[in-house]
């Protein structure tokens, strides 16, 4: 049993240092990075058609929303390409990783309470509500937390 | 820890600075309430949703929609999403003077403008709502985004 256990250990130890190969991470990195580096630009070109995809949501006021349109854009695009040059790249990836998980739980409250909306992800290109925009932005979130947590397990 | 809360501080005063910067013509109208009452609150307005360019063409192609043009008469005549029909509330903010005889209750609308920051078509759903009108869509990238891709148009009065 106790072997068994040993077994396990190992294999996720040997996983994970598979996956921190430098390499591994910098794909990551740039995944990651391109895609809300894209995300951002797309919505700055709009930013009153983000506010009301953000109002259609129903959780943050006009105010806030056309607040957030403003700036959420840009915090996506500096920490898109930050994290492709290296650059403040726990901060980065630890914020990126706050907005995947922001963005799954409203998705998921979203599809719960059945509001059939465009997600806004990706301004005009969006698409609808569904669980696979929460597979697409869960496996982001692994590749961010694997950018954050890098150095730790790399130390 | 302490750094990365620095770093992060730093990277949302950035992120606020180009915001803001960027779109500070945008924040000076909006404080001004411009263009505030164009955001509409799905409690309100059920019936109203907003739709992009692929939906857009999606209802024209599938002929399940009426789009509707919310500019000025001129504007129209120079050019329209095909089949379009014209209802120029840019020029009858009140509405009184709109002919919507011609509007099927039955069929799904997309209303459309310039694009950009044009509101008449929000203002225009949200009147054709008052009227009792379902099945308002509204196509926010209107006509600027439609030409732009090329799709079918006309600058005939087929309205």
């Amino acid at each position: 049993m106790e072997a068994g256990l040993n077994g396990q250990k190992k294999g996720c130890l040997y996983l994970l240092k598979m996956i921190h190969n430098k390499y591994i991470l910098f794909a990551f990195r740039v995944v990651v990075g391109g895609v809300f580096i894209w995300a951002g630009f797309i919505k700055i070109s709009d930013p009153l058609g983000f506010t009301q995809s953000i109002i259609y949501y129903r959780v943050f006021p006009p105010g806030m929303s056309f607040f957030l349109a403003l700036v959420l854009p840009w915090i996506e695009i500096i920490c898109g390409f930050f994290l492709i040059f290296g650059i403040l790249r726990q901060a980065s990836s630890f914020l990126l990783s706050c907005l995947l998980v922001l963005f799954i739980v409203l998705i998921a409250v979203t599809i719960l309470r059945e509001i059939d909306i465009d997600c806004g992800c990706f301004g005009s290109l969006s698409q609808k509500v569904d669980y696979k925009i929460i597979l697409t932005d869960s496996i982001l979130l692994f590749f961010s937390l694997n950018i954050f947590f890098q150095k730790r397990v790399t130390q | 820890m302490k750094k990365i809360i620095q770093q992060i501080v730093l990277i949302f005063v950035l992120s606020s600075m180009m915001g803001i910067g960027v779109n500070f013509s945008l924040i000076k109208k909006y404080i001004n309430g411009e263009f505030r009452q164009s955001f509409l609150s799905p409690e309100q307005y059920p019936s109203i949703t907003f739709i992009t360019l692929g939906e857009a063409e999606e209802l024209f192609t599938k002929g399940e929609a009426l789009f509707i043009d919310s500019r000025n008469r001129e504007a129209f005549h120079a050019g329209h999403i095909m089949g379009a029909k014209n209802i120029p509330f840019e020029e009858n903010k009140e509405g009184s003077a709109l002919n919507l005889s011609a509007i099927p209750f039955s069929k799904t609308l997309v209303v459309y403008c310039d694009g950009d920051e044009c509101q008449s078509s929000v203002e225009l759903a949200k009147f054709l709502h008052e009227q009792d009108f379902e099945g308002i869509k509204v196509f926010f990238g209107g006509w600027a985004e439609w030409a732009k891709e090329g799709l079918p148009v006309s600058s005939e009065d087929d309205s």
